[in-house]
């Protein structure tokens, strides 16, 4: 079972987008596929090959091509495909996707299947030990409403209950369904239309979600949601001096590797990094900066700064003791 | 130029050149002094062209740098797949794929020469026998291939039932759609999806590292022989130092930090008699060794140390066999309840007392407490104590704290 195998190449999946079409194409609609799915220079390498039928698989009428292919083709699973779905059913998140009877018959057709891997062969030693109760009916009944929902652009009526205990009911249209790793959680992005009609990104745990109700009303034009997100960054980044003692340069790369972040070289053992987020990023990457002690030296913005130095303030003030060198 | 493709034949050393742009994003020609210019030129050129979108470039005084502007809470896909997908092939494979496959939808098993024939017949293509002897052989053995004897005869047929089902039951789609994201070898996930023209557009996925795709065919090739209970000799390199050495080890469990983003392989070292910890974007070749018959014991072995581990090391600096570490922490009630929510969340089974108003102690013990410290710099602004048998990291600690109050002039 091969992972870097020509069967999952980029050319394989635009020819196969090309011969699957029962219409004949002219080059320019060939070209215009090759460049929407294929990578930068991918032209220059299939074009030649379709044209002068060193790969014949195509019919060539005059200036159209039509496929050589007879039947509505379907690629067959691989091995290592068939592999990575078994290994899926062991885990607990498949229900919230699946039927039980869907789940039945996948494991059924896969019965012979050996798994890629078990859950066991791997251990997350620093996740938390609070996740979402996957295999709970309601849970469950609310991640199909919102995905559903999320699809279709369509406002859900949410029940909610704050961290602080609030109860709250808002009609919202889901935008994302996003998971933690860490947390082992998902939330909600949800678009919550405000009373001046600007939809405001808004963050829900599912696992606070009391009910979800679908309406019939649907949101009628396409938000972009990373242009809110991108709003949603302070213009000022995070500005960080690594000095690279302790690995701690390469520490911090993948450390920060999820934040959108931009690294430049200014001298022999230092580096500044401009890490970009929002206020619902600032707590959680305070905390993963100061988690390197002296190895990062926060030079801006003022507002992170500032947050900073007054957790070193208080911890200053509870009289620690000093060990001298 | 002329001898550049945009395809390549094999994935190590690519996967080399894609982590360093990817997380080291700032180097420039000059930082590459271990390969060529030429080899650097044609590595950057295949790079911006599998991942235009994503390739950002910038003008430093040392020369103009490419790195990979990555944010996962922007992307609904790890642009890092495409990486995967660019494996060169002859031109004889992708014709043959395409017209064997073809020819095999209908289910009908058929012999060697049928399909040689058809293919000449039915699609005016004209292909040796042992030609597509060696697809089908090498396609039944992908699993795309069933291959079966009638008598003396071999028969390869094509059994697209399983996929006829995923086409009907599109759940299964959106399932990989987030397993590609959040899950071990993602990219099979997105194969799968894009194989049935399925785009994620509904999940994004927070603390979840883009880089780990690149280290998944060394993972394989660990789950293969974890799976065979063999021990392994791996080929290793140090991020640090570049060194390469090579370490035997029997492989029983794949250790993940959801915070660091760094994933290991924990193996028993028959030599040294110990546990120990590999990191996998260290190791650049597997091979497998012997079959360790006493693997079970030994996986029982380390599920009975595991509770003392903080995170990877199952040694500290002072010798002993385990280190005590006591914090105390000042907890202002009840706005101030999630610190404790925190502890108990994060602190990996160490117990969480109140020991009077407004003050908790959290109390563990562990192999290695220096690991600890990170954490336990978390909740600067609210550390009363902190204690550890190792005085090593106690020093260390406090030192640290020192150096940060005269970095921000506190």
């Amino acid at each position: 079972m091969e992972l870097f195998s020509e069967i999952y190449s980029c050319y394989y999946q635009v020819l196969r987008h090309l011969l699957s079409g029962q219409s004949a194409l002219t080059i320019q609609d060939i070209r215009s596929r090759i460049c929407r799915e294929g990578f930068e220079e991918s032209l220059l390498s299939i074009i030649p090959k379709i044209e002068d039928g060193t790969w014949n698989l195509f019919q060539k009428d005059g200036g159209l091509y039509l496929s050589r292919l007879r039947t509505d083709f379907l690629t067959p699973l691989s091995a290592l495909e068939k592999s990575y779905l078994k290994a899926l059913l062991s885990d607990p998140r498949m229900g919230l996707f699946l039927e039980p009877e869907q789940l039945k018959d996948l494991r059924h057709m896969l019965s012979a299947v050996p798994p890629l891997w078990r859950p066991e062969q791997f251990y997350y030693y620093d996740r938390f030990s609070d996740g979402d109760p996957y295999q709970d009916e309601r849970y469950r009944h609310c991640f199909q409403i919102l995905l559903q929902a999320q699809k279709n652009r369509q406002y859900v009526d949410i029940d909610y209950i704050s961290p602080n205990g609030n109860r709250l009911h808002h009609q919202y249209v889901p935008a994302r369904l996003e998971y933690s790793v860490k947390n082992d959680k998902f939330r909600l992005l949800a678009l919550n239309p405000g009373k001046n009609g600007r939809m405001k990104l808004e963050l829900l745990n599912l696992s606070r979600i009391q009910s979800v109700r679908p309406l019939e009303k649907i949101l009628s034009s396409c938000m972009d949601l990373n242009a809110l997100i991108r709003n949603s960054y302070y213009n000022e980044p995070v500005t960080l001096h690594i000095v690279n003692r302790r690995n701690a340069l390469e520490r911090a790369m993948l450390h920060f590797a999820n934040y959108e972040k931009n690294t430049a070289k200014i001298d022999e053992d230092t580096y500044k990094c401009l890490i970009y987020y929002n206020q619902s990023m600032e707590t959680e990457l305070l905390i993963e900066v100061l988690s390197f002690g002296p190895m990062l030296t926060v030079m801006g913005n003022k507002r992170f700064l500032r947050s900073l130095k007054a957790r070193l303030r208080r911890q200053r003030a509870l009289s620690m003791p000093v060990i001298s060198s | 130029m002329s001898d550049f493709h945009e395809l390549i034949k094999s994935f190590p050393k690519t996967r080399d050149y894609v982590r360093d742009f990817f997380v080291y994003g700032f180097k420039t020609r000059n930082d590459f002094k271990e390969k060529s210019p030429r080899t650097y030129d044609n590595e950057r050129r295949r790079l911006e062209s599998w991942l235009a979108p994503y390739v950002r470039k910038d003008y430093a005084p040392g020369g103009s740098s490419i790195s990979l502007a990555i944010d996962s809470s922007l992307l609904d896909t790890n642009p890092l797949f495409r990486v995967w997908k660019t494996k060169s092939f002859t031109d004889n494979d992708i014709v043959l794929h395409f017209l064997i496959l073809d020819l095999l939808q209908d289910g009908r098993p058929r012999t060697l020469e049928e399909i040689t024939d058809s293919l000449l017949t039915q699609y005016e293509a004209l292909f040796d026998i042992q030609t597509v002897r060696r697809k089908c052989n090498a396609y039944e053995k992908e699993g795309l291939l069933v291959k079966t004897k009638s008598g003396k005869t071999v028969l390869f047929s094509l059994d697209n039932s399983l996929a006829r089902w995923l086409g009907s039951n599109r759940q299964v789609l959106d399932a990989c759609s987030f397993f590609q994201m959040a899950g071990h070898f993602g990219i099979i996930g997105n194969e799968l999806s894009q194989q049935f023209d399925h785009e994620n557009r509904s999940f994004r996925v927070k603390h979840s590292f883009f880089v780990h795709t690149l280290e998944d065919e060394i993972l394989l090739e660990l789950l293969n022989a974890m799976n065979q209970h063999k021990a392994v000799r791996m080929d290793l390199r140090s991020s640090r130092h570049g060194t390469v050495s090579t370490a035997e080890c029997v492989p029983l469990q794949i250790f993940i930090s959801t915070k660091s983003g760094r994933r290991f392989l924990c193996g028993y070292l028959r030599r040294s008699r110990r546990f120990s910890c590999f990191r996998l974007d260290a190791l650049k070749h597997v091979a497998l060794l012997e079959t360790a018959e006493d693997y079970g014991p030994l996986l029982d072995k380390l599920t009975q140390n595991r509770p003392s581990l903080w995170g990877v090391s199952f040694q500290g600096g002072g010798g002993r066999r385990l280190e005590s570490l006591s914090m105390t922490l000042q907890v202002i009630e009840p706005g101030e309840g999630y610190i404790v929510d925190r502890l108990k969340r994060e602190g990996r089974g160490g117990s969480v007392t109140k020991v009077g108003e407004h003050v908790y102690r959290y109390e563990t013990h562990a192999f290695d407490c220096n690991e600890m410290l990170p954490w336990v710099r978390t909740f600067t602004g609210r550390i009363l104590s902190l204690e550890c048998s190792s005085k090593l990291v106690e020093q260390r600690f406090y030192r640290d704290l020192e150096t940060m109050y005269r970095i921000y002039d506190i």
